[in-house]
């Protein structure tokens, strides 16, 4: 029996799609305090202000993250949500559980919280949404030592690392992204638990540039599986794909008939460096103009794979919009050699010298991809110790200047100028 | 020459006491000492935590710090409000 009347909410049933309103509303049948958030919604809509307060000093004992505070500002008058924190878990690898520890998760959640979860949050975990205070403790003891699963990130830590499926589902993957994200989370425990940094720090491992876990757009490094020698040609099955004997990319959008297969038009006209085409009825790639776009490799699985020199590009400074607008991550490194046979050792020395930089130089709640676009592509570069390389650079230079280290200079910045007037007229 | 970890926190410690606004950045703790590193600064200020001397504040997004009779405490005497 509804505690409110949600006229305004009610309108949000009413379409094709799921509602999260009536999710709500079932979960409250179980959970009574599910009642006043949508009281406290319908509140929301009809004055247009939120009655959340966000943020606190709430947490488990010996983390500094992971839980976030949620308040009401009207407590009297929908005490349900009064306090309403909101728990991350760290979800696993890839995100394989069984479904009973799903419903352990389940079961866990609505004996010290509200039920409501959601699956998954951005960076990957699982959300816990609403809990009191005096219940945080016991769900943590209980989810740690019943459960065998971790809190995630929050506030300026380490975010919980992700990862796609990886090498244990996907052909595609050139790296064991399960291994590598396993191995950084173990390895920055302390980075994950306890703030570090000026702001939120991600980084996200997608086996292939098809990027599952779209590692390029939401975190601060993204290690991006690729090859650097040559995609592999079967010419026997380019044929069969010709033939129509193999379906495209894999089967799927079959629910349609788009005609006869016509690699032309599916797949030569749509290579954005236009480095293919077929010649004497065998397909031809110019390899070292492919970008890595993935299309072709999707639509013909059987006929082409990665090459066998594998590892990964790492790019730096994603961010979703906060200030400026949603902005990608930028090439750092083209290829990196990514194993657990030397304990990821190059990727972690990267890692650290960019959080060695941005602790010092970045500013308060400003991410590693806006410090970098604030000091410039040129110095972050020097600072990481790398040099220029075309793959940095965006675009030609559109002005004629050239500028300069002091130490290219003959004298550098304090020679003396008159003396060399003396000897070069200007 | 840079402070040892005890000068380090009781800097750290001073600072948060007097400093005039109650919750503070990690990076508003630099400035204790300018020769560590600020790895080091945020060790010794997570260990103040650890030590009941400070307490963290969350927004989600970012962390402060702060010490505990300072601190903006959303379930403070009265509860809620």
């Amino acid at each position: 029996m509804a505690k409110h009347e949600t006229p305004l909410l009610d309108e949000l049933e009413k379409g094709p799609w799921p509602s999260f309103v009536t999710d709500i509303k079932r979960q409250a049948e179980k959970s009574p305090q599910c009642w006043d958030i949508l009281g406290q919604l319908e509140l929301s809509f009809k004055e247009r202000i939120t009655h959340w307060k966000h943020g606190g000093i709430v947490g488990v004992f010996g983390y500094g993250g992971g839980i976030v505070g949620r308040y009401s500002d009207l407590p009297k008058r929908f005490p349900g949500v009064e306090h309403f924190h909101t728990v991350r878990l760290a979800q696993p690898a890839s995100k394989y559980y069984s479904t009973k520890h799903l419903r352990d998760i389940c079961d866990l959640w609505e004996k010290y919280g509200s039920g409501m979860t959601n699956m998954h949050g951005s960076t990957g975990d699982i959300v816990m949404l609403g809990c009191r205070t005096e219940a945080l403790e016991p769900f943590f003891y209980d989810l740690t030592h019943n459960l065998q699963q971790d809190l995630g990130g929050s506030g300026s830590n380490l975010r919980t690392p992700a990862n796609c499926l990886g090498q244990s589902r996907c052909e595609w993957s050139c790296y064991d992204t399960e291994e590598a994200c396993h191995h950084l989370t173990m390895h920055y425990q302390d980075e994950i638990h306890r703030p570090a940094f000026p702001y939120k720090f991600k980084f996200k491992f997608s086996g292939c540039p098809n990027d599952c876990v779209a590692a390029i757009a939401r975190s601060d490094v993204a290690v991006i599986g690729t090859w650097r020698d040559n995609i592999r040609i079967d010419q026997a099955a380019v044929k069969e794909y010709i033939a129509g004997n193999i379906p495209a990319n894999g089967g799927a959008h079959s629910g349609r008939d788009w005609g006869k297969f016509d690699i032309q038009k599916e797949v030569l006209a749509l290579c954005p460096t236009e480095c293919m085409w077929m010649e004497g009825g065998e397909l031809k790639i110019d390899d070292a103009e492919c970008t890595r776009c993935m299309h072709c490799l999707n639509v013909m699985p059987r006929a082409l794979r990665p090459g066998v020199e594998q590892g990964a590009s790492i790019c730096v400074g994603a961010k979703a919009p906060i200030l400026d607008g949603a902005q990608f991550a930028t090439l750092i490194v083209p290829f990196m050699k990514v194993s657990a046979d030397n304990e990821f050792e190059e990727l972690i020395e990267f890692i650290e010298k960019i959080w060695d930089w941005w602790m010092e130089d970045g500013k308060n709640r400003e991410r590693v991809g806006e410090t970098m676009q604030r000091v410039g592509l040129p110095t972050f570069i020097k600072v990481m110790g790398l040099e220029p390389i075309p793959q940095h650079v965006k675009e030609p230079r559109s002005n004629p200047y050239v500028f300069w280290q002091e130490e290219e200079v003959e004298g550098g910045w304090e020679r003396d100028v008159e003396e060399f007037r003396a000897r070069h007229a200007a | 020459m840079a402070l040892t970890n005890d000068e380090l926190k009781a800097a750290i410690l001073k600072k948060a006491e007097t400093a005039p606004k109650p919750q503070l950045y990690i990076k508003d703790f630099y400035a204790c000492d300018p020769d560590s590193k600020p790895r080091v600064i945020k060790n010794a200020a997570n260990d103040l935590v650890k030590e009941g001397k400070m307490m963290f504040w969350s927004s989600g997004s970012t962390t402060m710090y702060a010490m505990k009779n300072r601190i903006k405490d959303e379930e403070g005497e009265g509860g809620v409000n």
